[in-house]
């Protein structure tokens, strides 16, 4: 049985020398559109659903084949790692990706900069340090300006309470770059404000289903929260199902991230008070469509902002 | 030591093998179909790609079998892993020279394990419960060890665990095998082994015959706990981080590699080649379907047929013999 094993291994890894004398010359005809790669950090989100949208609108019109995968869960890197790994073999021209984790990715990069593939990053940014102490060459940075969104949330609902609220934050996944701007530019954003205080915040990891467990604790803690900033919808909407089985009379103001369209909904029915749109469609456009310059040897701009917005009541079409 | 090696059932080896055989032949066609579906699979740096990436599945996949063939389940290794790795980042970061943190990272490993066995055998918990409690505990832990974020940013040499090259075989690779040498060898020949095949055929029966049940069955769970902590070093390595949320569900890719190998969940029977064959064809499975471009969601319908009819096959085996 080991002698077997042992002989079709070496069979295979001798057909497989074989065949890569064969295919180096038959690889560049292969497809025939160049092939972009786009890695995302999960599918089964309506935000990169959108991204991806955009992206596939932009690689039809730029006559590129774009190729997009994710692991099934957000928080695997490793898992975003291999497929990484998987893409590189496949002769790919243009490496895009969501990073599961801003540190994490560096291994990934890492990879594709030895294989001489030039890489954009969309949505979440690369850790600074990981970028100097791996030596990283990252050609774009496509992302919103996610403090800003936080600091928009936070001005936004001092204003809607007059600037006095007992506040709850539900985070992101520890450690995320997205998430943790976020934070930042809520809390700068109300701290000149003495009457809005944080009675608690607490990850619920960008999952619904946490939302509402952690929210529902929280309100077992401190009754008398009368304002929530989730650093996501999906958390939010949690959030307002935990309001609701709660069955308060006081209002309790929802602030969310993402503009969802569930969100939007709840905006429209008064459930949730605002929630900070970015524009994954156009991450997902400008992604590709600064591949397709990075393919024509043009240059791209090292970091590309894409517009936020406040949906409110008011201002939801 | 009062054991008696004979007392312990012999393998039914010439079975045993005649299942590899069949676990290894399904990998053969795999490979060919891939390799006529896309020029990518069959080159020199993607067969390497494949097997740095199999590695840390193959690792855990070790200690599972271990269990599995004890006639338990360890549904904590995913959990353990995730400790260990951040007890030897924590442990790197606070200065303490890497092989001293690698050690830490084992202790820490094989200490869940034995707790785990230990409330197996002498607290009579089920072993889907105790470890499952461990699960939960070992993330908790882990999370509050690391206050839930990732530690990253480790020495090259350190690294290199992971990146290094052997000429051109990567480092995970060898370090696979290595664990694999080493574990087939205590499995097959020692009476360690003998008591874990013994203990999962008829655990009454190996109680009277001589064998330390409880002992056995405890240093069982530890080899879980232990090859958890192998798979950490390596995956820390690999990402230059170590996170809290690390291994979720890895207890459950090391369930399969072990069952599509062919060892039975009713313990007794099963053998740590078949286990690496199962991992390697998890392995090859997720690479091809990547290669290929198939969607995510459809790979998980495909990796969960493959699981189904793997075991089905083995059964219909079994039965026809």
């Amino acid at each position: 049985m080991r002698r077997l094993c042992g002989f079709a291994f070496l069979g295979l890894l001798a057909a497989a020398l074989a065949a890569d004398g064969c295919n180096r010359d038959t690889r560049p005809t292969t497809g025939g559109a160049p092939r972009v790669a786009f890695v995302m950090k999960t599918l089964n989100h309506p935000f990169f659903l959108d991204m991806q949208r955009g992206a596939q609108e932009a690689a039809d019109r730029a006559g590129l084949q774009l190729v997009v995968q994710a692991a099934e869960r957000e928080i695997d890197v490793e898992k975003q790692m291999q497929i990484i790994e998987n893409l590189l073999q496949t002769a790919i021209k243009v490496l895009i990706v969501t990073p599961s984790g801003s540190r994490e990715i560096a291994s990934a990069i890492v990879k594709a900069n030895r294989a001489g593939v030039p890489v954009i990053v969309v949505d979440t940014r690369v850790d600074p340090k990981a970028i100097t102490d791996n030596n990283l060459k990252v050609e774009s940075f496509i992302g919103s300006d996610n403090y800003e969104g936080g600091r928009m949330a936070g001005d936004y609902l001092a204003k809607a309470v007059g600037g006095k609220a007992r506040i709850a934050i539900l985070e992101g996944i520890p450690g995320h770059e997205t998430g943790d701007s976020r934070l930042r530019g809520f809390r700068d954003a109300i701290q000149p404000h003495p009457g809005m205080t944080i009675v608690a915040s607490q990850p619920a990891n960008w999952e619904r289903d946490q939302g509402f467990t952690v929210f529902q604790n929280m309100l077992q803690a401190h009754p008398d929260i009368d304002a929530i900033f989730a650093c996501s919808d999906l958390m939010a909407l949690g959030a307002v199902e935990a309001i609701a089985a709660a069955g308060r009379s006081t209002r309790i103001r929802v602030v969310g991230f993402d503009a969802l369209d569930d969100a939007r909904k709840a905006i429209s029915a008064g459930t949730m008070e605002a929630s900070v749109a970015q524009s994954p469609r156009d991450m997902g456009r400008i992604a590709v469509e600064s591949a397709a310059k990075l393919l024509r040897s043009e240059p791209v701009p090292t970091e590309q902002k894409v517009r936020l917005a406040l949906v409110t009541k008011g201002s939801n079409p | 030591m009062t054991d008696d090696p004979q007392a312990a059932a012999p393998p039914r080896l010439k079975a045993q093998r005649a299942r590899q055989l069949g676990t290894f032949a399904g990998l053969l066609a795999l490979c060919i179909v891939l390799w006529a579906a896309t020029p990518h699979f069959l080159t020199v740096s993607n067969l390497l790609n494949v097997l740095e990436q199999t590695s840390i599945n193959a690792i855990v996949a070790v200690g599972m079998t271990f269990v599995i063939i004890s006639g338990g389940i360890d549904l904590s290794v995913g959990s353990v892993l995730a400790l260990s790795g951040i007890a030897l980042a924590a442990a790197l970061e606070g200065g303490v020279p890497a092989p001293a943190a690698i050690a830490l990272a084992l202790a820490t490993g094989t200490a869940c394990g034995l707790v785990n066995g230990v409330l197996i055998t002498f607290g009579r918990l089920p072993p889907f419960i105790a470890t499952l409690g461990m699960m939960s505990v070992a993330r908790g832990a882990a999370l509050m060890l690391a206050e839930g974020r990732p530690i990253s940013g480790f020495t090259e040499g350190f690294r290199a665990l992971a990146t290094g090259r052997v000429v051109i075989v990567p480092a995970p690779v060898i370090l696979t095998a290595a664990v694999y040498l080493v574990a087939h060898f205590v499995l097959a020949r020692t009476v360690f082994g003998r008591a874990t095949y013994a203990i999962g055929g008829n655990e009454e029966a190996a109680r009277l015959s001589g064998v330390h049940v409880r002992f056995h069955k405890t240093a069982v769970y530890g080899v879980a706990g232990l090859t958890s902590a192998v798979a950490a070093i390596l995956l820390t390595a690999r990402l230059n981080s170590a996170q809290p949320t690390a291994g979720t569900m890895y207890e459950l890719d090391a369930i399969a590699a072990t069952v599509i190998g062919g060892t039975s969940l009713l313990g007794g029977e099963g053998t740590l080649v078949g286990a690496l064959i199962g991992a390697l064809i998890m392995g090859v499975l997720r690479n091809g379907l990547n290669l290929l471009n198939v969607s995510s969601f459809f790979q998980q319908v495909v990796i969960g047929a493959v699981i189904i009819g793997a075991v089905l096959i083995d059964m219909s085996l079994k039965r026809r013999r």
